[in-house]
């Protein structure tokens, strides 16, 4: 069998030929286009080829280290003698036509001695890439104010540089077929879960596309349940929450050409958990993260239960309000729920505005939006005062969503539910409540469950999802998820207590 | 059919689910008009049938256990088949089944009723029925893992309208509970049947005892999942028993609810809608484990899919609740549930046992002869 593929790859290879055959087939490959740069030079009466792609590789390199060396020495060049003068590292050997070609294009740039067995290939890759920047999407106070790039090495480095040890384990698995991509697959080799790792790695190296678009694009391809809108994995920009996450157990996926790195199992928990909880005290970190999911209740239930006790329950509003609210409402012309949904999709309008439009002027829509178009719009009597007010906090209480996704699921999930509440009133939005709970119930992420450690219930790893302990106390990794090795740190001294005046 | 079944390993639970799996299904639209139906039959004394009910619930619980531990790993469905042979077994255990399917429809339609005279009067019953069927539907198609998560999950989620008792708390006049011990043993017993509807659907622990991944650890959440709901029926028919008048109350139908209409906030004036509404989730949670059990015991007797089971109970279950909208067959449906389900569940556990016991025995000298 071995000896049988062997002898396939002999006959694959192009070599031994002449280089104006080569520069023939190379060039037909190329055809149309100008930038293959193919140079022939004779040396010794030896004819030797030299090509590359102009703008993949490094001109300086090409010329200062490959060319310069190998027509100023006085030589009779073959492929080992390549090899060993040129002062250029790695040198690789190639003889099939679909290896030359295909690292042609990522930038090798190749040498061909006429009737070699094969040409030898430099790696002097030249790659576009913007320097590291600070986060833009996930802003943090605290901590490295560093985000990943569209660069896979740079990633690399900082990832590499944020957990030196030898126990991270960054697999290459390549997909797409017509275009492939780099993709890796990153964990702690002696921590993350084995069962994770392979579900991961099978579903990655299962995917059949032609190609990716992004990591965005990648962790839909490979979630659990593409049917819900609640994201399964956790997409982020900062390098010190991918490889703290990455750290503890979890497994991250790194995309070429994409700036944010895929971080499963996620749960529900982890998409309002910022790494600034961590960098915090831990009472203001959980305070932060408790505020979070208030924050998250408020934004989908505020503007419900206004519609539901507006359109249904006027029992519910205590006397006084109810003529502050009656005389605002007595001029709006709609029922509470257009009412509602009118402002709801106005305050959507700014939001996408804002994303959308350049920096300086997003600024103005904002306060064209919010002050402007709000005094306005009570004025002239299309909603009440009230609902402004709820509208906006609801608005607001979405936007601490540490996760943009997480941010986005949450206020799409409240049209439904303002629908429901203004359908059938309270017993709506219980039904709405219910439903979602029973939804995140059924959530799988990377086969893990979605709400776990709520249910199934792990008293140990709730300090790691709803609050926030004293590092002292967070002695064990994530129970719930069944690392390798669960504990950090011995607990018994880290929590030693000591007697009054010891 | 096999008397012992396997459960794969990636559908157990673990056994302190149990005591919220007993809570929920045991605190549900009963315990809304409970107190009432107490006070008529104990009086100022209702307290201690509370006490005995509960008592008795320990006794059949502690049955129920002996029942299910002669066996390896089997449910009521085939403890009866082992007993009682295929035929008579089968029987029994669809007896049960329609035991189990009549509660969950007087569950649904009581808490219809609830809301149509709290909420919406007008709503049609087929409307909340849907939406209600609908939800368990959704949960009960996510398998028994699901169905225990949303009891865990609203466990916690509705425990806190306990708090807002303290209200009506303040204004207790406690000369109400005078004089004390002042009914007789027969009223007190009475009084303790009274509780029977309410107390009711712990059997599902015959249903639900083979997923229990360390079953030695079942017992004290389940007895301690019983006294709790027992505590809040307590709570709440003390606090009935204080805040009302002895006439009011008799002629209180939910007085439970009546007790919330006090309860304000600054930014909220009424209680009670919020409590109906809320409610919901707990009824939600009684009916799903009830639903789960009936899908579950036809695949067990029948095997028919438990996908067919749901759809088509959920379809009759809505058909027949469009139909029962008056106030007297709503009542009627109850007690009928109350008084069969009485036999059923308080009092075919002490018939069962005997006979499980004499099997075993036979079993074993069979087992012993044929080993000389």
């Amino acid at each position: 069998m071995r000896r049988n593929r062997n002898r396939k790859t002999n006959t694959d290879s192009i070599f031994p030929l002449k280089i104006d055959e080569l520069k023939k087939i190379i060039k037909d490959k190329f055809e149309k286009n100008p930038d293959l740069t193919f140079n022939t030079y004779e040396q010794n009466n030896k004819k030797i080829a030299v090509f590359f792609i102009s703008y993949q590789t490094d001109p300086d390199k090409v010329e200062n280290f490959l060319l310069e060396p190998l027509l100023k020495i006085d030589k009779e060049w073959t492929g080992p003698t390549i090899k060993n003068e040129i002062p250029l590292s790695p040198a690789a050997t190639a003889n099939k036509l679909e290896d030359i070609l295909r690292n042609l294009i990522i930038g090798e740039a190749f040498v061909y001695v006429e009737d070699e067995d094969a040409a030898i290939s430099y790696a002097l890759i030249h790659k576009e890439k913007r320097q590291v920047s600070k986060p833009e999407n996930e802003t943090v106070v605290l901590g490295p104010q560093i985000a990943f790039t569209e660069s896979l090495i740079t990633n690399l480095n900082v990832v590499r540089w944020s957990l030196r040890s030898t126990d991270l384990v960054l697999e290459k698995i390549l997909i797409g077929k017509r275009a492939p991509r780099e993709v890796r697959l990153i964990y702690m080799k002696s921590i993350a879960n084995e069962t994770h790792v392979n579900t991961m790695r099978q579903r990655l190296q299962d995917l059949d596309v032609d190609e990716i678009e992004d990591s965005n694009v990648l962790s839909q391809y490979i979630e659990d349940s593409s049917s819900t809108i609640f994201p399964q994995f956790y997409t982020t920009e900062l390098p010190d929450r991918f490889c703290y996450t990455v750290g503890k157990g979890r497994i991250g996926v790194l995309v070429e050409n994409s700036p944010t790195g895929i971080l499963a199992p996620s749960t529900l928990f982890s998409f309002l958990e910022s790494t600034e909880d961590l960098y915090m005290r831990w009472n203001m970190g959980s305070f932060l993260r408790i505020l979070r999911f208030v924050a998250m209740f408020i934004s989908v239930i505020l503007t419900p239960l206004y519609v539901a006790a507006v359109t249904y329950h006027y029992e519910l509003i205590p006397p006084r309000e109810l003529i502050t609210l009656g005389q605002s409402r007595a001029v709006v012309p709609f029922p509470p729920i257009i009412e509602a949904l009118i402002l709801e999709f106005l305050i959507e309008l700014l939001r996408e505005a804002g994303a959308r439009l350049p920096t300086k002027v997003g600024q103005t829509i904002g306060i064209v939006g919010g002050v402007i178009i709000g005094q306005a719009v009570v004025q002239a009597g299309l909603t009440s005062s009230i609902l402004i007010i709820v509208i906006a906090m609801s608005a607001l209480a979405s936007f601490t969503a540490p996760s943009y996704l997480m941010g986005t699921t949450i206020r799409v999930i409240r049209f439904p539910m303002i629908f429901l509440a203004g359908m059938f009133g309270l017993i709506g939005i219980i039904y709405g409540i219910c439903f979602l709970i029973i939804h995140l119930l059924k959530i799988k992420s990377l086969g893990e469950p979605y709400l776990a450690p709520v249910y199934p219930f792990r008293w140990a790893d709730l300090n790691k999802a709803l609050y926030r302990a004293p590092y002292a106390y967070q002695y064990k990794r994530f129970l719930s998820f069944r690392p390798k090795d669960l504990l950090r740190f011995k607990k018994r001294e880290a929590i030693k207590k000591h007697d009054i005046d010891e | 059919m096999d008397v012992n079944v396997t459960i794969k390993e990636n559908i157990r639970i673990r056994a302190f689910y149990l005591f919220f799996i007993i809570v929920s299904i045991q605190i549900g639209v009963g315990l809304l008009g409970a107190p009432m139906y107490i006070f008529t039959e104990a009086r100022q004394d209702s307290w201690i049938s509370i006490i005995i009910a509960l008592v008795y619930l320990l006794l059949v619980l502690f049955v129920m256990f002996r029942i299910l531990n002669q066996y390896e790993n089997a449910d009521i469905l085939g403890i009866q088949v082992d007993v009682f042979g295929k035929w008579i077994g089968k029987a029994l255990g669809t007896l049960y089944i329609v035991h189990i399917t009549i509660a969950l429809l007087s569950v649904l339609v009581t808490y219809i009723e609830v809301v149509q005279i709290f909420i919406f009067p007008e709503l049609s019953s087929l409307i909340i029925g849907f939406l209600l069927l609908s939800l368990i539907i959704y949960g009960v198609l996510g398998g028994i893992r699901v169905v225990i998560g949303i009891v865990f999950i609203i466990f916690f989620l509705t425990h806190w309208l306990l708090f807002l008792l303290y209200e009506p708390v303040m204004r207790m006049d406690m000369t109400h509970f005078q004089p004390m011990f002042h009914a007789s043993i027969i009223e007190l017993f009475k009084g303790a049947k009274a509780t029977s509807y309410t107390f009711m659907g712990f059997e599902i622990l015959f249903f639900l005892y083979p997923f229990i991944q360390n079953k030695g650890k079942a017992k004290f959440p389940v007895y301690l999942g019983a006294c709790w709901s027992a505590g809040i029926v307590l709570i709440n028919t003390v606090i009935a028993i204080g805040y009302f008048s002895p006439h009011q109350l008799e002629h209180l139908e939910w007085s439970v609810l009546s007790l919330y209409k006090i309860v304000t906030f600054p930014f909220v004036e009424r209680f009670d809608y919020i409590f109906v509404a809320v409610w919901m989730m707990v009824v939600l949670t009684t009916m799903m484990l009830l639903m789960w059990a009936i899908t579950y015991g036809l695949k067990r007797l029948y095997k028919i899919p438990q996908k067919t089971t749901l759809y088509l109970t959920s379809f009759i279950l809505l058909v027949i609740c469009g139909f029962i909208s008056y106030h007297y067959l709503v009542i009627a449906l109850t007690d009928q549930v109350a008084r069969i389900g009485f036999w059923i569940t308080y009092v075919y556990p002490f018939l069962l046992l005997p006979l499980v016991l004499l099997k075993k025995r036979f079993r074993k000298n069979k087992k012993g002869s044929e080993g000389k």
